[in-house]
């Protein structure tokens, strides 16, 4: 059954591209996990886009009268060592953290994206060259290249997208050019090669759109990637200006209390797990949809 | 790639088992504690009354131990063989009494080196120490010390009035750039003179009413040796030698400095064999490492783990601290004192001090503390008014200002630099000022701290030597690591020599009033609390004093 299916995405595929998608979502329907996943993102997103609204408190205003005040009716998730309240810090923390996400991915993949095809397309000394310097940043931990970025450029969001999606460039591009090598080999690139298209005409109408569903599975699970290394950096103290809600922030400034108010910790902690497990689960399921051959 | 999925699950279910890992943890921690207090009761007193259900009771009872006065005297069947394990918040700066400034270093300094004078047991007394005795000239310029005989080095070399000699010379007429304490304790001595073999003079520029204290102190004063000393070409920050009783094993940078008892001491020999201070930089890694019995003493306890520390059994020492924790302006970018006085107006104190040390600090309305000769309830701080302090810093179009703050708690701000200056942060921002923060380790902070690039930071002192004129010196002080706010005041300058030549009194302690009251008018600090000293010890140590200089002197502590 599974052979079929491959048959007939394939044959789809070519006939009317658009169905792709279709299938796609038939075969994303039937993996509960990834639906789970979706939905939870959504759910994300809807606060990210209503977190504001639907915040009880202002997230940055500190009460030093009401420090410590445990989960109860008036602070849902209770409230920081500064008297802010932790569920409206949360809510705005979503914001924060998809933003970051997806900018730093967006960012990585743009650049990843050209780095990669220009490399695989052009193969000899340019491929060395781009790709021998993608092996040196791939050689220095991520985390660890991140930090430094972020010791350079100093705190602030659009340092973090930088440092973030800097780290990541490399993975975009040796996936984007591994694909471009083998679809680079087609008969209907030679065959538009022969009737005189540009490169750049070649690489943007005619390869990359082959390459869209790995990469779009990539960003989806870098996605996740880039909202722990957010988080990473918040708890290291790196990340926001404070008094910023950031979650990684939020779980690095409470890390003392954690025996006297665990509260301060929990929260934006189960945060950070459910966006990234959700992304994850997503991610794999929109591999298996989008890839079937790797389904194996 | 499965693995992705399972990897999350693997870690939200560590992060399960890590919150019901702590649970089982306290679950023993409390355990052991009443085991211990049993014991302890039973064999101390013989008292019958602490059973097993009452051992709440008990634990609360003893939760905040004896604060002993004095060092009592050491029962002789006690292990002689024993380590005592001290944790503190941060890695000393050095091991050279000439070249540090800080708590972090002078606890261990203190084991290992001595002065003339020492303080009482508690107090800030002075007492004879290397100076069996001393003399004062009539003029108060001329200060004769008898030394003691037959006192060595930990290296060997003879300690003696060359000794001296060589010790006050390196820090007056061969001082170095970065000798912070030199000034502080030798400032006003013209000459150090031998007069024989254990005689030694000081002869001094101008009359100096805490010049005693200032030879008892932990920075600066104690004696190294000079023949050490040469050999490492002048800075003993990595080779300790003094004449404590300790002497330096290592040092692993960032984990703990190991000494053992020096066995030639000329005084009472320490208990303990071997003292390790280690670093645990976190607060919270610090009291588990407390109350997992990893470590005998902590100090730097934060308010909120006060609870865990007293429920796991351990006890706490709790004695008034003499330190002011506050935020100076950088006078010299904020130079109009309308706008510290608006700024300072901004903050509520009284409630900020509550909510950030829950009562384990009082509300700084000076910066002597209030047991400190010198001190004055009649100095009036700028009050709470932030109406007022928004009208004015909108006037005057104030809306941004950098704050620059450390990252760690401080023996005189337990709650970290960082949540001091979040709290600030929200206050200004209640009055329309958008305060940014830069944050750093205690180290780097204060290399920062040097280039004077911000508008106010948080800082603190610790007192040294129980005299005013150790407070107050910091407000003239040339070095921007001391004078944090830069203040620049030929006036003051003068009030503060003069204060310093009077005889202890009420004059002497009127004029450090006004001195105190023109610091407050012109807003250069915000002072905002003196912190009680806290120190956590594990039940068994006993003959533990936490001095009010925050240091800690162990020799004569033990665990039975």
């Amino acid at each position: 059954m599974r052979k079929k299916q491959q048959v007939q995405t394939t044959g789809e595929a070519l006939e009317k591209p658009e169905s792709q998608i279709r299938v796609m979502w038939d075969t994303l329907k039937k993996n509960k996990a990834a639906v789970a996943g979706l939905v939870v993102i959504l759910f994300f997103l809807f606060l990210a886009v209503m977190g504001d609204w639907l915040a009880p408190y202002d997230p940055e205003y500190s009460d030093m009268g009401h420090t410590f005040v445990a989960p109860c009716r008036d602070y849902y998730f209770g409230t920081d060592q500064l008297g802010r309240d932790i569920f409206s810090r949360v809510l705005s923390g979503t914001k924060i953290s998809l933003f970051v996400g997806v900018a730093a991915v967006a960012y990585s993949l743009l650049i990843g994206t050209v780095l990669g095809s220009v490399a695989g397309y052009f193969g000899g000394k340019v491929d060395s060259f781009i790709m021998r310097c993608m092996d040196i940043m791939l050689s220095i931990p991520s985390i660890l290249l991140a930090i430094t970025l972020m010791a350079a450029l100093g705190k602030g969001l659009d340092k973090a997208i930088i440092a973030i999606g800097t780290v990541s460039i490399p993975e975009y591009a040796r996936i984007v050019r591994s694909s471009i090598l083998s679809v680079k080999e087609n008969d209907y690139v030679a065959a538009a090669k022969v009737v005189g298209n540009s490169d750049r005409r070649i690489i943007f109408h005619h390869i990359l759109p082959n390459v869209v569903s790995s990469i779009v599975v990539r960003a989806t699970l870098g996605i996740s990637t880039a909202i722990l290394d957010t988080a990473a950096l918040g708890f290291l103290g790196m990340g926001v200006q404070p008094p910023m809600a950031e979650w990684g922030d939020m779980l690095g400034r409470a890390r003392t209390y954690i025996f006297s108010a665990p509260y301060t910790l929990i929260f934006p902690g189960l945060a950070i797990t459910l966006a990234v497990l959700a992304f994850n689960l997503f991610g794999d399921g929109l591999r298996d949809a989008l890839d079937p051959k790797e389904r194996v | 790639m499965k693995r992705k999925v399972i990897a999350a699950l693997l870690c939200t279910s560590m992060a399960i088992t890590l919150m019901a890992g702590c649970g089982s943890n306290k679950k023993t921690g409390a355990d052991n504690a009443s085991d211990t207090t049993k014991t302890e009761t039973a064999g101390d007193e013989g008292n019958a009354d602490a059973d097993a259900e009452t051992e709440t009771g008990t634990t609360e009872k003893k939760a905040s131990g004896e604060m002993l006065t004095k060092f009592a005297d050491v029962p002789e069947d006690v292990d002689k063989e024993q380590t005592l394990r001290y944790a503190q918040g941060a890695d000393p700066r050095g091991l050279d009494p000439a070249m540090i400034d800080d708590g972090e270093s002078s606890k261990p300094i203190c084991q290992m080196y001595e002065g003339l004078l020492k303080y009482g047991d508690s107090d800030t007394e002075v007492e004879p120490c290397l100076a069996e005795s001393w003399e004062i000239s009539e003029d108060g310029l001329t200060y004769t010390f008898k030394l003691r005989e037959g006192v060595k080095f930990h290296d060997g070399t003879d300690f003696n009035a060359e000794a001296v000699k060589y010790n006050v010379d390196r820090q007056t007429v061969n001082k170095t750039e970065d000798m912070l304490y030199a000034d502080f304790v030798y400032g006003d001595v013209a000459e150090c003179n031998v007069v024989d073999e254990y005689t030694v003079e000081f002869k001094l520029t101008k009359k100096s009413t805490p010049f005693l204290n200032n030879l008892a102190m932990s920075l600066g004063a104690p004696m190294v040796s000079p023949t050490a000393c040469d050999a490492a070409n002048g800075n003993l920050n990595e080779a300790p030698c003094g004449t404590g009783p300790y002497k330096f094993v290592r040092w692993d940078k960032n984990e703990a400095v190991v000494m053992e008892r020096n066995e030639d001491y000329w005084g009472d020999k320490g208990v303990a064999k071997e003292i390790i201070f280690s670093t645990i930089p976190d607060n919270s890694a610090r009291v588990v490492a407390l109350t997992n019995g990893e470590v005998d003493i902590i100090d730097g306890i934060d308010a909120t783990v006060v609870d865990q520390i007293t429920s796991a059994g351990c006890l706490l020492y709790q004695a008034e601290g003499m330190n002011i924790n506050y935020m100076a302006y950088n006078t010299q970018k904020v130079t109009d004192p309308d706008v510290r006085k608006a700024l300072s107006e901004a903050v509520n104190i009284p409630e900020l001090v509550d909510s950030l040390y829950k009562g384990y600090a009082s509300q700084a309305t000076s910066i002597l503390p209030t047991f400190m000769p010198g001190y004055s309830a009649d100095v009036k701080q700028t009050a709470y008014n932030p109406d007022d302090a928004k009208k004015i810093l909108e006037e005057k179009g104030i809306t941004e200002l950098k704050m620059m703050a450390y990252t760690n708690p401080r023996p005189y701000n337990t709650a970290t630099g960082q949540t001091l200056a979040e709290a600030l942060q929200g206050y200004f921002d209640k009055v329309g000022v958008k305060v940014s923060i830069d944050s750093y380790d205690w180290t780097t902070y204060k290399e920062k701290l040097g280039a004077g690039d911000y508008d106010m930071c948080l800082y603190g002192w610790i007192g040294d030597n129980g005299d005013p004129d150790n407070f107050m010196y910091l407000l003239a002080h040339e070095d921007p690591e001391m004078n944090v706010a830069l203040y620049r005041n030929e006036e003051y300058n003068t009030m503060l020599s003069e204060a310093a030549s009077m005889e202890n009194g009420d004059d002497r302690n009127a004029a450090y009033a006004k001195m105190e009251q023109k610091i407050a008018d012109e807003n250069i600090w915000l002072p905002i609390s003196h912190q009680q000293n806290l120190s956590g010890y594990v039940s068994n140590v006993q003959n533990f004093i936490a001095h009010p200089t925050g240091n800690v002197f162990l020799s004569k502590t033990y665990k039975n």
